[in-house]
């Protein structure tokens, strides 16, 4: 009787504050309504921790603008947080306006909360092979955030003092004697070493070291990528020749040198000659020495067979919009993102405050300001780019966390190469049947 | 708790819907998704077992175990035995003593990320250049090994944690009845006789306690993991909780890494209901 009696009492007092809880939090929401009675918000979620303060700017002018649109901007910290979070918010019934897509496996998994933006002026606006990793059919399913690019960033000193000609490096076995050439010198040139290989970060290994090597097989594209059963690694042997020169040539221990080590410690320091990284490190090395980062370095596209003097460049991230939300938001949600792209006022955010090299036609290229990102929009120009990062359509994971360990394992000396290719291969193969 | 009237529910109510709320209710999610292929938005598919049996045949998650048992079992003896030491070597009367307790103390103040990154600062730069002056090759190249990731875990986690223990044992040393001591004295035994025949099997609830704590705080690192070796190289220092938040999150497995989590909270949990219920028999009643 007593047992029961109290049992009944926890019930009783559990739903009491059930109640208090939920009373609170529904008065708060008729507030807000109240105070937005004939005004659309729009909530963005996104990933690009670098633009937050632009980005929130920028949004500033449109809203004035456009007096009956309300826009709310959260930035959450890139890879991983910013998944989880996105995640969190969609199954918790929170689900932001627009949001960040990576690639074909994101688009996959949200694919109910897509919207078809093939009508924006954007989308006319976006260049060739920047839509492929979000395009089904005649849909688009996403808008390019931006372009990024990558090769060998070099210092311009170091490679005059020595005699090299950048310019001239164009088969491996260029920049293998250019490599040779500089190592005699270090100590002349003040150098620890000619590479630095930032071995323990596995989206170096992984994703973009081996992506170069992947690409063409796939016919650098994407969904190609992301329908394949297996891969073959036609350029395995390149992929492992790149690989060992840099090993030999880069300051050791490589498996614990990390990104930023390579980038501020190495390379802004002008301890190393070359690094393999792309447009991004323009701000850190800036952060270190201005003069060197304006003047001092320059991007040269690492050698690979048939694909000589191209530089990979693609796209890291879409916008996507939330097709679930009413109309009148996902009508205001692209009416945005076309402004953002394509007026005057937004092409110039993106070029000059959010520094992007940009992934639409029509842009003033000599307002893109640092060098690297510059040189990287000639090669697009030029057409001499590797569209598309075919990693984004390989099995979710396997770049990092199988083929970027197995490539550890062997730097490391405790995987032969032929393993790493065997291992790599079979793990795409499960991950795909 | 004879009375238990309403104003005793009253009070209780709060913590019991925040449990049930925070813990219980998503750990029973958590269970019913790990037989699913949840994605972490939607499940379609009830899979029984599937996930379990993929579970056992996962090298990389056993390699994760292994590694974080061993590194449980080590730190639980450095850092009952250093924890011990520091009590002992503060409770002697000392004018410096209450300074050093704050300064054993102190790194517990730290959050496991920040010192995570702080030790590899240490490991790799002050170790590397101290290895270059000397000439000692040892040195170089930390955290570059498997080995050397795994002693530089637990030189972290014993330099943050002991002295958390170390003011467990204070608690149970300094409750010790000086008289006792004193007629041990008056008997003719010796310093380390003391220790052993009275001091020790007097803070037995001590050892009760902070090896509870300090075994399931080691099998449940992550932030020092991540912070410090992050796992390298190739993936060989990465510990269970840290590869299940790989699975759900870098391979967006959810539902395989709900099952695996699940497996980790049963070593867990029997790991450390065995260690109490053993301890609990060897301690002493006054």
């Amino acid at each position: 009787m007593k047992s029961k009696k109290s049992f009944f009492r926890i019930v009783l007092i559990m739903l009491v504050a059930v109640l208090a809880l939920v009373g609170c939090s529904s008065s708060n929401d008729s507030d807000q309504e109240k105070s937005s009675v004939d005004q659309v918000t729009i909530d963005i979620m996104q990933f690009k921790v670098e633009i937050k303060d632009q980005f929130e700017d920028l949004v500033k002018v449109y809203e004035e603008e456009n007096p009956g649109v309300k826009i709310n901007v959260k930035t959450i910290g890139g890879g991983n947080d910013y998944g989880s979070t996105l995640k969190a918010a969609i199954s918790a019934g929170d689900e932001p306006a627009i949001f960040n897509v990576g690639g074909p496996s994101d688009v996959e998994e949200y694919r109910e909360f897509l919207a078809d933006l093939a009508d924006t002026d954007a989308v006319e606006a976006a260049l060739d092979g920047t839509l492929t990793a979000v395009q089904e059919d005649d849909k688009i399913l996403g808008l390019p955030v931006n372009q990024e690019g990558y090769g060998l960033i070099y210092n311009k000193n170091v490679f005059e003092e020595a005699g090299i000609n950048a310019e001239d490096i164009v088969s491996f076995e260029d920049l293998q004697t250019a490599v040779e050439t500089l190592d005699k010198q270090k100590d002349e040139l003040g150098l620890d070493a000619v590479f630095a290989l930032p071995a323990k970060e596995l989206w170096v290994l992984g994703d973009h070291i081996s992506n170069m090597f992947i690409a063409p097989e796939f016919n650098n594209d994407i969904q190609e990528a992301y329908h394949a059963e297996t891969i073959a690694f036609e350029k395995g042997d390149e992929l492992k020749r790149y690989l060992d020169l840099q090993n030999k040539y880069s300051v050791q221990p490589i498996l614990s040198l990390d990104y930023s080590q390579q980038v501020e410690q190495l390379f802004s320091l002008e301890k190393v000659a070359m690094i393999q990284q792309g447009n991004w490190v323009y701000n850190s090395v800036y952060d270190m020495d201005p003069e060197f980062a304006e003047n001092g370095i320059g991007i040269l596209p690492v050698p690979v067979e048939g694909f000589e003097g191209h530089v990979p460049a693609g796209v890291p991230m879409f916008w996507a919009v939330n097709g679930k939300k009413d109309d009148e938001i996902v009508q205001a949600s692209k009416d945005f993102l076309d402004w953002l792209y394509t007026s005057e006022t937004g092409k110039n955010a993106v070029l000059e405050d959010f520094k992007f090299i940009p992934a639409y036609k029509d842009y003033d290229v000599e307002k893109i300001s640092d060098p690297l990102s510059k040189q990287i929009y000639e090669f697009a120009e030029a057409g001499k780019t590797f569209e598309g990062w075919v990693y984004q359509g390989t099995p979710t994971g396997w770049n990092q966390e199988t083929l970027g360990v197995n490539i550890q394992k062997y730097l490391s000396g405790d995987m032969e190469w032929d393993e790493v290719i065997s291992k790599s291969i079979e793990k795409w193969e499960t991950e795909r049947q | 708790m004879r009375n238990r009237d309403i104003s005793f529910w009253l009070f209780l109510a709060p913590v019991l819907l925040g449990l049930s709320l925070v813990i219980l209710i998503p750990f029973l999610y958590g269970f019913v998704y790990s037989f699913t292929n949840w994605n972490g938005l939607t499940a379609t598919e009830f899979l029984g077992f599937k996930n379990y049996i993929t579970l056992f045949k996962d090298a990389e998650f056993r390699a994760s175990i292994w590694f974080t048992t061993k590194f449980a079992i080590v730190s639980v003896v450095l850092l009952n035995f250093i924890g011990l030491g520091l009590a002992l070597l503060v409770t002697r009367k000392m004018r410096s003593s209450n300074l050093m307790r704050t300064i054993f103390f102190m790194p517990n103040l730290i959050g496991g990320l920040i010192l995570g990154f702080i030790w590899q600062f240490i490991f790799i730069n002050v170790f590397g250049s101290l290895g270059d002056l000397l000439g000692i090759e040892a040195l170089t190249g930390w955290l570059s090994t498997t080995a050397t990731g795994f002693w530089g875990l637990v030189i972290l986690t014993s330099w943050q944690m002991a002295g958390y223990i170390m003011i467990i044992y204070i608690a149970y040393l300094e409750s010790i009845p000086k008289d006792l001591i004193e007629a041990a004295k008056i008997d003719g035994a010796n310093s380390f006789q003391r220790f052993r025949n009275i001091t020790f099997p007097l803070v037995a609830p001590a050892f009760t306690v902070s090896m509870f704590l300090t075994l399931s705080n080691s099998f449940q690192i992550y932030d020092q993991n991540l912070s410090l070796t992050n796992g390298g190289p190739y993936n060989s220092t990465q510990m269970v909780a840290m590869n299940i938040v790989k699975t759900a999150f870098t391979e967006n497995k959810m539902a395989y890494a709900q099952s695996q989590a699940v497996i980790f909270f049963i070593i867990v949990a029997l790991v450390a209901i065995t260690q109490v219920y053993y301890n609990k028999k060897r301690e002493v009643d006054l």
